[in-house]
């Protein structure tokens, strides 16, 4: 059920989407800071919907599909001005506000009416933590591949030798875009381990088991180790650039592919939700 | 007397080729000599200033009559250059007022320049005018004029891209390095032959950051002297290959056959690096580098005509912002064109001024006997009474003539008449003025 704070964040997200696409087409009219405000202002309005919500349900309003989808796009709209305003990679909006806004769109089509309950054993203080930590997992594994989008276009323009705009001083660097989707990815993979031990602890204090093989923990299990290899894979051979931006954008569409899937097909103990 | 105009005599890489261009130079030194001679010797300039550069040779100045100024003046330069009027007088270009004007503000721009929107101009039209403030040949139009051309200059350096992306090779080269790397300082530059083209692109490199230099030459000697002159390595060039690895930017500029490195070769180094990017300048013709390098993962090749093509991309770019440049002169040259025209007012409001003035002293002075008689306050209204008066059709007068018209020519004729009515016509201290005037009392 949406809150009167869900329409107008949608709205902002859907108009900062835009206005980062404008900025990137142009190259001229300087629009990047309109996008930014618009992003935080959509950021803040959502805020406000999240914790409706949430007072609603006693704990944080994940307990279906398409409330996790929204909790995951505002979490990724707070990391993504994180990168966009700290190290001043505003390209990154043209690829996230508009991600965040089409998941904004699919998750309200997708809510339900009537009041969400939480079913009674996930009603715990280890909700919030484990869902937070794999959220926010998530979210740093959207912007990595945003990250590596961004890489692969700038390095075949360079190896292409398609001549460079004037503009092109305010772009970041091959280098720093894979500096910067390495930290994602490392910072992605802490937080998936974290959200994986502290909810194989949660299922044993629930269920006395830690682990149990159902789909989703199953697949969980594939992404760590997939984004582990691709971890280990520069630290140790160098794999660095095209090549390991190729590949963060391989293992996060077995990640989508995955987990939509199993939340739709098989829902499990995670009960259809993708947390 | 005519009316004041700025004027411009010169000649540019658009009318005269360099050997022409070359031997009416005038060199730093010798400008503030000539400034002087002209001062003294070509009576019918009042303000100049000279404009010197590889480009262009003009002289910006003011005069009565820009005609009679541009003759003397080219005969003034033939003589002093040595050269004869034929060579040069096809080439030559005379603007003057409006066209004048433009044209300073446009070379100021950089719009005239041969690479359009190159900055070195601007600065060397303010040394112009420094030169000539300082030889004492600037006036209150030049003045007006150059400053006008500097502001206009940063307003289109500010609001256009005009001054934008790299235009030279070894620039498109600098441009390039700074997309593939974010920091420069951990980086390492290789040059593979002390060209002078190579050396060019290293010196722009370390301006923008880059700090350890690495030098092979087939002439050892020649990578010494380099290596001391740039702050870098001196590495021998039957001994390369261990040092390559560490290069992040590879400058090759070897007279050779066929290419140094193959791509199998190529292939090892990259992995030695662990696939940390490397960026190849291809300067050497024929080639130093085999093309099938690009296709290395994180290596990007670029030869001379790569690099050429970055900087035509950007030259055309560069015209495209050229147009929003000359909308900005158009309104620039406006107001310019307003103050002139105010400026020709100047001297008519003074003689106005100073006519109207003079015919209250000298009526002030004829009663002169009664009003001695007065007492100190009523003397004093009296005073006050003419005063303001006087003033009021000052006022009045230079109210009319200011609104006049749009254009200068309004003015112009608006001056002439007011001057004709209240001053030129009559003199003041003719006693056959007095004699009218007496006449009309009763």
């Amino acid at each position: 059920m949406g809150s009167l704070w869900l329409l107008p964040a949608i709205a902002c997200y859907a108009l900062s989407a835009i206005l980062f696409l404008a900025d990137r087409m142009s190259g001229k009219v300087r629009l990047a800071g309109w996008a930014i405000m618009t992003l935080g202002a959509g950021a803040v309005l959502h805020a406000l919907d999240l914790a409706a919500r949430g007072l609603q349900a006693g704990n944080i309003p994940v307990a279906n599909f398409a409330e996790s989808l929204s909790f995951l796009a505002w979490v990724t709209a707070l990391a993504s001005l994180l990168l966009i305003v700290r190290l001043r990679m505003s390209v990154i909006g043209a690829y996230a506000a508009p991600a965040i806004a089409i998941a904004m769109g699919v998750s309200t089509a997708m809510t339900t009416r009537g009041r969400l309950v939480l079913p009674a054993p996930l009603q715990s203080v280890w909700l919030p933590i484990h869902v937070g930590l794999a959220i926010v997992g998530y979210a740093m594994f959207i912007l990595a591949a945003s990250v590596s989008l961004v890489y692969l276009a700038y390095e075949s323009r360079l190896k292409a030798k398609r001549p460079l705009k004037p503009d092109a001083e305010r772009l970041p660097s091959l280098e720093k875009l894979d500096r910067v989707n390495y930290s994602l990815l490392a910072w992605g993979f802490v937080m998936l381990s974290a959200a994986i031990v502290t909810g194989a602890i949660w299922a044993d204090a629930t269920w006395g088991h830690f682990w149990s093989w159902e789909p989703k923990e199953s697949w969980s299990l594939v992404i760590w180790i997939l984004y582990a290899a691709l971890l280990e894979s520069r630290l140790t051979v160098g794999w660095r650039g095209r090549r390991a931006a190729a590949l963060t954008i391989v293992v996060f569409v077995v990640l989508v592919g995955s987990f939509v899937g199993v939340s739709l097909v098989f829902p499990g103990k995670h009960g259809g939700s993708f947390g | 007397m005519g009316k004041t105009t700025l004027f411009i005599l010169g000649l540019s890489h658009r009318t005269a080729p360099v050997a022409v261009r070359e031997r009416l130079a005038y060199a730093e030194a010798e400008i503030p000599q000539t400034l002087a001679n002209i001062k003294q010797r070509v009576a019918s300039v009042s303000e100049v200033a000279i404009l010197s550069t590889c480009n262009r040779v003009e002289m910006v100045g003011v005069a009565a009559d820009s005609s009679v100024a541009c003759d003397e003046l080219a005969a003034f330069i033939a003589q002093d250059r040595q050269v004869g009027l034929p060579v040069f007088g096809d080439a030559l270009y005379r603007m003057e007022g409006r066209e004048a004007a433009r044209h300073l503000f446009r070379v100021g721009a950089s719009l005239d320049s041969m690479m359009v929107g190159e900055p070195q101009i601007l600065g060397q039209l303010k040394l112009a005018y420094a030169e000539a403030a300082r030889a004492g040949t600037v006036g209150l139009v030049l003045h007006r004029a150059f400053h006008k051309a500097f502001s206009t200059a940063k307003r289109i350096r500010k609001g256009t891209l005009i001054g934008h992306g790299a235009v030279s090779v070894s620039s498109a080269a600098v441009a390039l390095a700074r997309q593939i790397f974010d920091r420069l300082s951990d980086k390492t530059v290789m040059l593979m032959g002390a060209g002078k083209m190579a050396e060019l692109t290293a010196r722009q490199l370390q301006s923008i950051g880059i700090e350890s230099l690495l030098i092979t030459s087939r002439t050892f000697d020649n990578a010494v002297t380099l290596a001391r002159e740039l702050g870098g390595t001196a590495v021998p060039f039957d001994n390369y290959r261990p040092y390559l690895k560490m290069a992040d930017v590879v400058i090759g500029s070897i007279s050779v056959a066929k290419p140094i490195i193959g791509p199998e070769e190529f292939d090892a180094v990259i992995r030695e690096r662990r696939y940390r990017p490397m960026f190849l300048i291809d300067l050497g013709v024929p080639r130093n580098f085999d093309e099938r390098l690009n296709s290395i993962e994180n290596v990007y090749l670029y030869d001379i005509d790569d690099l050429g093509q970055v900087a035509d991309k950007s030259r055309a770019e560069r015209e495209k912002e050229a147009d929003k440049g000359e909308e900005i002169v158009e309104q620039e040259l406006k107001s310019f064109e307003h103050w002139m025209a105010g400026l020709d007012l100047v001297p008519t409001i003074k003689d106005i001024r100073y006519s109207i003035e003079r015919l209250r002293d000298v009526e002030l002075g004829r009663n002169q006997s009664w009003i001695a008689a007065l007492g100190p306050s009523e003397r004093e209204r009296v005073e006050l009474l003419t005063r303001s008066l006087t003033n009021k059709l000052i006022h009045r007068i230079l109210l009319g003539l200011r609104q006049g018209g749009n254009s200068a020519a309004d003015n112009n004729y608006a001056a002439e008449v007011a001057r004709r009515l209240l001053c030129g016509e009559f003199d003041l201290d003719d006693p056959e003025f007095d004699a009218i005037e007496d006449d009309d009392e009763p």
